[in-house]
């Protein structure tokens, strides 16, 4: 199995006997959100159905993946998530079938999705790949597998000799776990990890160097630090996370 | 006589006032005005201006009869102007049966509602007041009466957005009271027409003006290099007068030289930073000759009247000619008096440009002031004000107002861009050709009055001393700073360990990893045209005809000579200097802030395009500093200059500025007046960068751009330098690092020196934790606890009560935790409570005072505090310990 990053997405292609593109963190309906903040935009819904498009007419896959957190509103589901959620499924349906892992964002959004495309919420294999949103812990079927997760928004800052030259970019993240934290058994194959950024374009995200101190999750806790790899969204691979702590380390200072 | 024309009231009570003759701003202005011309008047302070303006109004009222409503405005820029202003007319209005008011902020609602009711016939506001009242039904109606309207200091309002919007509310009222006359009141200014088309659109004006630079009396004395030694030429012009303003250009400068002079007792600090009671306190107390020297910022410069102005300090060059104008004007408040000023210079650029500013003044060569064109952000809010104002408007309504507003002449397009882009954001809705304001537009207006940017200042903590060390504006905030941020301030690089409750925690940054802005906080740009003679000044050296004296000219020389000694030229107007150093290049051009700006931010991205680095730039008006890696030096920043095309510099500073703190502040305010982000709207919800994306080609970052290109950097005269490089009229050579070209960039004139080197820092934790207080608590009888300092704490605490030695060393918030152990029954949480109480005494109990100092350490709890202890670390090595648990807790709380 290789995987394909798409940086239009950013998405990712999973291929071995099926192939399946993940998308994770799509975030519909934060506008609506924002304005209760005070940030008053217009919806960018479309424009991110015309990117979750791209994505599948570059691959054709044979499933889309949406690794949760589809909408945005919790706990309830806003107007405009009621207006625009149909009209995006559909649109997708319309051209692949479509399963969604929930996220804590999710709410209430059972009633959009026809049988079948909810999964279960503390992950799934399929096809030998392991699925999660990335909030809980994991199914123990997950053990031994490589896990796709969502939820943490994994973001990089590179920098150089003089300062910060990359700022901010989506990256993905992949390594061993420690399955002890994760409460999932041990098997002979080491359980592994690629944490996947978001696909919502207002996201902050968090840095990938903090995301074991981060506390968001158990997941986050349990990446084996010195061995994880980091990749930018077209799957450039950048460091070990080890080493761009190190280099970075705000505890080397003073 | 002019006397004779004037209404015989008005005459009667001059001559109560004692006054026998008019002055020559009086004299020149008051006839025309009778005759109902819209006029400028520009006249040096205190001769007269305001009556000058105002008998004519006064006349003019009292023939006519007083109608309901206002008939006049007397508009200023600042709240302290206006109530100066009331107590300075309501004397003139008793005599003559008139009334007056003022309203702004501060104005009570009790009198607010009195003046609804029974309207002044002379109102005294300020601009966004004008705007509150146009949104109120009843007071519209008072301003259909309006026959007159001043505008004072408007110079002052025209050169910004404020002046943009003040010019549309006019012709706001114009649409319900008709046309008025228009009489502006403005100080020296290079361009008068341009203000006079500003204040009357189309309509032909006429202007007064009595020129400022004949009653001018100037000096440069040169201070010495320090600080002490300046100050002492300052005491020594006090002493030489009797009142005397003291000018400096920031607020740290005003509290570091009133630091000193204070123990004096006739001194006192004015600046925007005190409060209003402070200020006020001060004015009357110099205007009682109580006390004779007032250091002040630009908060004194505007003619607030204090009384008599024997002298006027400036310390440090003004910057700008206007300003040393303005400031220097203040002085000698009589007519047919003389205006003395004396710069005090404090170093070589310094001196220099006093030098070019003061002649520069006596030749009355003021800046132009450039008044905003096609604001797209004034237009956006005037747009839903006046559709606030009529609930629904035609477009073709709103284009006729704006177009006769100077400020938005031909910008025909504009008016439609906006509406949709404000559409886009819900404030306002489109039906055809009219316009209707949404639910949201009445609270936005209410909120959006005013064009001022309000910038919050955020305190700089530094974390090992707990101490403030300076402050940053939100602009920078919003722009840079998020955990692990580097940047530059006070000449030292800091990193951001912590952002909360709108405070900044940082700790001294060993080395430069991280972005590398720097923050200068209030900077007075100086013109390109100033910076360019005295590159001028450098090379020809004619400092005598600049009226420079000995100990300057000695000085300069000095310099000079030195500088030949070292074999490094002398960077002047025709001569660019590229110099090495450890951490870049210094670019020696005397180009003025705006323009240097231009060409740093032009070449930093550049470079980081060509070589794949990035880069810190620093400028002044002298010279551009970028931060380097070692494999780009001046032989490259040479090939740069010379290769770069002048009229490519925009594009790519629309690049270099998308990336910069201003720009995404900038877009933040912008975006506030189209209704895409409500004003209280809170920065942390939402990426700013990622979102600043969503107005690309927008109207929104066209106006960013559009003001960054006028106010910021001058992209045309940083054209004009790059190409006379082209042409060699400049010529471009490297050189080592030379003492012209160190100046201001490493001398930062610091008044606090932070914390340097681990002795230092481990001083300051260790004078910080014997302060702590601690609460020593008995765990064996629990029923003892004192409040104490780490300090006066005994090395091995015992129960006073009980005689038992376990007692628990907690943090003074935990004290009332100490109740919950004595309950009987205990919720689990009290449980862990109890049991952590436990610990902190164990470990008190085994190592003692060790153990109470790590346990004051900020965030460091028992566990955290055996683990310091289990490293056998002594003496510094141990606080270094605590230091580091302090920054693990510091770093990751957050996320708790």
């Amino acid at each position: 199995m290789k995987p394909r990053f798409l940086p239009e997405g950013p998405a990712v292609l999973i291929s071995r006997s099926r192939s399946i593109l993940v998308i994770a963190d799509i975030h519909l309906g934060v506008e609506s959100a924002l304005s209760r903040k005070g940030w008053h935009f217009r919806s960018r819904t479309d424009d991110r159905l015309s990117r979750i498009i791209t994505c599948i007419e570059n691959t054709d896959p044979d499933l889309l993946l949406i690794l949760g957190d589809l909408k945005h509103s919790v706990p309830q589901v806003t107007w405009q998530e009621a207006r625009e959620l149909p009209h995006v499924l559909d649109t997708i349906r319309k051209r692949v079938d479509l399963v969604l892992l929930p996220g804590n964002h999710d709410v209430g959004i059972e009633r959009y999705l026809e049988e079948g495309e909810l999964l279960p919420k503390n992950g799934i294999v399929i096809d030998g790949t392991g699925f999660l949103h990335g909030h809980t812990y994991p199914s123990p079927e997950l053990a031994g597998h490589l896990i796709l997760a969502g939820h943490h928004h994994p973001v990089i800052h590179l920098y150089d000799e003089v300062g910060c030259s990359l700022r901010g970019s989506p990256a993905y993240l992949l390594g061993e776990v420690d399955e002890g934290i994760l409460q999932i058994p041990t098997v002979d194959h080491p359980t592994r990890l690629l944490l996947v950024p978001a696909f919502y374009e207002y996201a902050g995200g968090i840095d990938i160097r903090t995301i074991p101190e981060s506390g968001i999750s158990p997941l986050a806790k349990s990446i084996r630090i010195e061995t994880a790899e980091v990749f930018l969204s077209d799957g450039t691979y950048i460091d070990t996370l080890g080493a761009l702590r190190s280099e970075c380390d705000p505890g080397s200072a003073g | 006589m002019i006397l004779d024309q004037l209404d015989e009231r008005v005459q009667q009570t001059l001559r109560r006032r004692g006054f026998s003759d008019l002055s020559e701003i009086q004299l020149r202005a008051i006839p025309p005005l009778l005759r109902k011309e819209h006029q400028i008047l520009i006249a040096p302070t205190g001769t007269g201006k305001t009556e000058s303006a105002m008998l004519p109004v006064f006349h003019a009222i009292l023939k006519e009869g007083k109608s309901g409503g206002f008939q006049a405005l007397y508009i200023t820029p600042l709240r302290s102007l206006n109530r100066d202003m009331l107590s300075r007319l309501r004397w003139w209005c008793g005599e003559l049966g008139l009334s007056v008011g003022v309203r702004h902020g501060d104005t009570t609602m009790a009198e607010r509602r009195k003046q609804a009711l029974h309207p002044p016939n002379l109102l005294i506001t300020t601009p966004e007041t004008i705007q509150s009242m146009l949104m109120g039904s009843r007071l519209r109606k008072h301003l259909a009466n309006v026959r007159y309207v001043v505008v004072d200091e408007i110079h002052e309002l025209a050169d910004g957005k404020r002046g943009a919007q003040l010019s549309v509310a006019l012709e706001r009222i114009v649409e319900y009271a008709g046309e008025f006359q228009r009489i502006g009141i403005s100080a020296t200014v290079g361009n008068p027409m341009v203000v006079g088309n500003f204040l009357c659109g189309t309509r032909p004006f006429g202007i007064v003006e009595v020129p400022v630079a004949s009653r001018l009396s100037l000096s440069v004395r040169f201070g010495g290099e320090r600080f002490d030694s300046q100050v002492k030429l300052i005491e020594e012009s006090i002493n030489a007068h009797l009142a005397s303003l003291i000018f400096v250009n920031t607020r740290s400068v005003a509290e570091a030289i009133g630091h000193h002079l204070i123990g004096r007792g006739d001194i006192e600090i004015h600046h925007g930073s005190l409060s209003k009671e402070v200020r006020i306190d001060a004015e009357e107390r110099f205007a009682k000759g109580e006390i004779r020297g007032l250091v002040c910022t630009s908060s004194m410069e505007l003619g607030i009247d204090i009384g008599h102005i024997g002298h006027v300090v400036q310390f440090g060059s003004p910057r700008e000619v206007a300003r040393l104008i303005q400031r220097v004007g203040r002085a000698g408040h009589r007519l047919d008096q003389i205006s003395r000023g004396t710069i005090i210079a404090t170093g070589f650029d310094d001196l220099l440009e006093s030098l070019v500013i003061a002649r520069r003044a006596l030749r009355n060569r003021t800046e132009p002031i450039t008044p905003p064109r096609c604001s797209a952000d004034v237009m956006a809010n005037q747009v839903a004000a006046i559709a606030v104002e009529r609930g629904e408007v035609e477009t073709e309504t709103i284009r006729h107002i704006l177009n006769r507003a100077f400020s938005f002449f031909g910008c025909d397009d504009l008016l439609d861009t906006c509406i949709s882009q404000m559409e886009e954001h819900r404030l306002i809705r489109r039906d055809g050709d009219r316009v209707i304001m949404t639910g949201r537009a009445r609270k936005y207006l209410s909120t959006n009055l005013s064009m001022i940017v309000d910038e919050r200042k955020f305190p700089i903590i530094d974390y090992v001393t707990r101490r403030i060390i300076g402050t940053l504006d939100e602009s920078f905030v919003i722009g840079w700073i998020h955990i692990g941020a580097v940047f530059i301030t006070r000449g030292r690089l800091w990193r951001v360990l912590e952002i909360e409750d709108e405070k900044i925690t940082v700790e001294p940054a060993p080395k430069s990893v991280g972005e590398l802005p720097s923050w200068e906080g209030e900077q007075i740009p100086v013109p390109f045209e100033v910076a360019e003679e005295v590159g001028q000044l450098r090379r020809v050296r004619n400092f005598t005809e600049y009226g420079a004296d000995e100990p300057s000219v000695d000085y300069i020389r000095r310099v000079l000579g030195e500088m030949e000694k070292n074999r490094t030229p002398v960077p002047t107007d025709r001569l660019v200097m590229v110099e090495h150093t450890k951490e870049g290049v210094i670019i020696n051009i005397c180009g003025g802030h705006k323009a240097n700006e231009a060409l740093g931010r032009a070449l930093s991205i550049l470079i980081s395009a060509r070589f794949g680095t990035s880069v810190g730039i620093e400028i002044n008006a002298y010279r551009i500093f970028l931060r380097l890696p070692r494999s780009v030096g001046a032989r490259e920043i040479r090939d740069l200059l010379h290769s770069l095309e002048s009229e490519h510099i925009e594009a790519i500073l629309r690049i270099a500025m998308k990336r910069t703190a201003l720009y995404k502040w900038k877009l933040v305010a912008v975006a506030k007046k189209f209704g895409a982000i409500d004003a209280d709207a809170d920065y942390e919800k939402i990426s700013l960068y990622r979102l600043s994306e969503h107005f690309d080609d927008t109207i929104v970052s066209q106006e960013v751009y559009r003001e960054l290109f006028s106010r910021y950097m001058d992209v045309r005269a940083a054209g004009d330098l790059i190409s006379r490089i082209r042409k060699n009229e400049i010529e471009v050579r490297i050189g080592p690092l030379s003492i012209i070209g160190s100046e201001g960039l490493f001398t930062s004139q610091d008044l606090i020196t932070p914390a340097e080197g681990d002795q230092a820092i481990i001083g300051a934790v260790k004078r910080r934790l014997d302060a702590q207080e601690i609460i020593l608590a008995c765990m064996h009888c629990k029923e003892w606890k004192q409040r104490t300092t780490l300090s006066r704490a005994p090395d091995q605490p015992e129960c006073p009560k009980c005689g038992a030695r376990l007692i628990a060393a907690l943090k003074p918030y935990e004290e009332e935790n100490y109740r919950i152990i004595r309950k009987k029954k205990k919720s689990a949480e009290e449980k862990e409570i109890e049991a952590k109480m436990l610990r902190s005494a164990n470990i008190v109990l085994s190592s003692g005072k060790k153990a109470m100092i790590a346990l004051a350490g900020r965030g460091v709890g028992p566990e955290v505090a055996s683990r310091i202890l289990a490293t056998h670390t002594t003496g510094d090595a141990f606080y270094k310990e605590i230091l580091k648990a302090e920054k693990k807790f510091i770093t990751t709380h957050r996320f708790w």
